[in-house]
């Protein structure tokens, strides 16, 4: 039991910490969300069907993650880190490669002011690539549920005020022609970026 | 009331993420692709989409620090020094192994044992009961004794003298009550009264009574 418990928790660790990482403001907070899945698992070895041990592990993150933000208090955000985004964001000479960087520490922010299951599902979905199927099993939901809370997501993130105006203020309000880009070409993108979460 | 263009505009960018997902059929994505090239607004938003999209695909995979998972690894290999919630799972995993023991007993078993609990209980505690009755009388002879050894010989017959002259304090007590409620009070008065009044309606009548009085 020793052993396998020891694989199963090098099997899955990255994506359960990725998954609190994302999910919550404070390091400290996603490590003990780790913490708390991982003795849960042990505490419930002998339960659980280890063929679908994957989706139980997020099941029990997503409800860690969950009492986390609950307890967490509107004064305990990370400002330090708004700080630096807010601080980096005002300088308008910043090369395009930094850009980047700033907007993706950006959309991190905007992805944990969204509301649950908004924030899950995105995270799960489209920075760690999970599929449907996993979704489901971790959250209980049908497909159709998790496909409409994923775009309602979305479209709550694109709203938010500082994303917009940071991608207004680098792509010079927009200006830039929109290249479209085959839905079938970006799936595929999508599967290749995320294949290390699976 | 909004215009044409612009319900169309919602519906486009409504569709924006079903089109990156590759959830529209052929047609809907012909009307969104020519829509999308004719409005600058909706090539606007469909771009933003596109970023935000392509982003997500630039966040990392994140793994956490060794030293994080090492009170768990600790935990599996049974080393329970160190870390408080070892204990609290070593205790609650002692009692859901009770708890599972119980659930995968068979099903006689698990609602057996409780009678079978019960009943031995009840045993016990009527047997207990029986011999404290058969220990009482000993109790109560040896709570005589003790009560004895407290007083000296003086002091009971002191006792026992104040005893009797109470006893016949009382029994002339009874015979003067006695007395006056049989001769004064109650018996010759009621009697006296009942005979004149048969001698009376003798006299009236003048026939003798059938009956004698009392």
């Amino acid at each position: 039991m020793r052993v396998q418990y020891q694989q199963a928790i090098e099997q899955h660790r990255q994506r359960v910490y990725s998954f609190a990482h994302y999910s919550l403001r404070a390091k400290e907070d996603a490590e003990d969300v780790t913490q708390e899945v991982f003795i849960k698992l042990w505490q419930h070895w002998q339960k659980i069907d280890h063929s679908k041990l994957g989706g139980w592990l997020m099941r029990v993150a997503h409800n860690a993650v969950i009492d986390h933000v609950r307890k967490q208090r509107p004064g305990e955000a990370n400002l330090d880190h708004y700080v630096d985004v807010d601080d980096q964001a005002g300088s308008g000479n910043q090369e395009a490669k930094f850009d980047q960087e700033i907007f993706k520490q950006q959309l991190q922010l905007a992805i944990k002011t969204l509301d649950d299951p908004f924030r899950s599902i995105i995270i799960m979905r489209d920075v760690q690539g999970l599929s449907y199927a996993e979704i489901q099993a971790s959250l209980e939901m049908s497909e159709s549920q998790v496909k409409v809370y994923l775009h309602r997501g979305r479209r709550k993130l694109r709203d938010n005020t500082n994303l917009r105006q940071l991608f207004e203020s680098q792509f010079n309000g927009g200006s830039q022609t929109a290249k479209l880009v085959e839905p079938a070409a970006r799936q595929s993108a999508n599967d290749k970026g995320n294949s290390h979460a699976k | 009331m909004p215009s044409n263009s612009e319900s169309q505009c919602y519906f486009v960018q409504l569709q924006i993420d079903g089109y990156i997902d590759g959830d529209l059929n052929e047609t809907q994505r012909e009307v969104f692709t020519s829509h999308v090239h004719s409005c600058e607004a909706c090539a606007q938003e469909f771009h933003y989409a596109q970023v935000v999209q392509d982003t997500f695909l630039e966040l990392p995979q994140i793994d956490c620090d060794e030293l994080v998972l090492e009170p768990i690894h600790r935990l599996s290999k049974g080393d329970g020094s160190g870390y408080g919630a070892e204990q609290v799972i070593s205790r609650q995993s002692l009692l859901s192994q009770i708890r599972d023991l119980f659930i995968s007993a068979p099903a006689f078993m698990r609602y057996g044992f409780p009678v079978v609990l019960t009943a031995v209980l009840a045993v016990l505690i009527s047997t207990s009961v029986l011999n404290q009755d058969e220990v009482a009388p000993f109790n109560n002879q040896q709570l005589a004794l003790e009560s004895v050894e407290i007083y000296s010989p003086e002091e009971v017959f002191q006792a026992l003298q104040d005893l009797n002259l109470a006893i016949d304090y009382l029994n002339q007590m009874g015979k003067r009550t006695e007395a006056m409620i049989g001769g004064r009070f109650l018996l010759t008065p009621l009697q006296d009264s009942i005979n004149a009044s048969f001698e009376k309606a003798r006299i009236r009548n003048d026939e003798p009574l059938q009956n004698d009085p009392i």
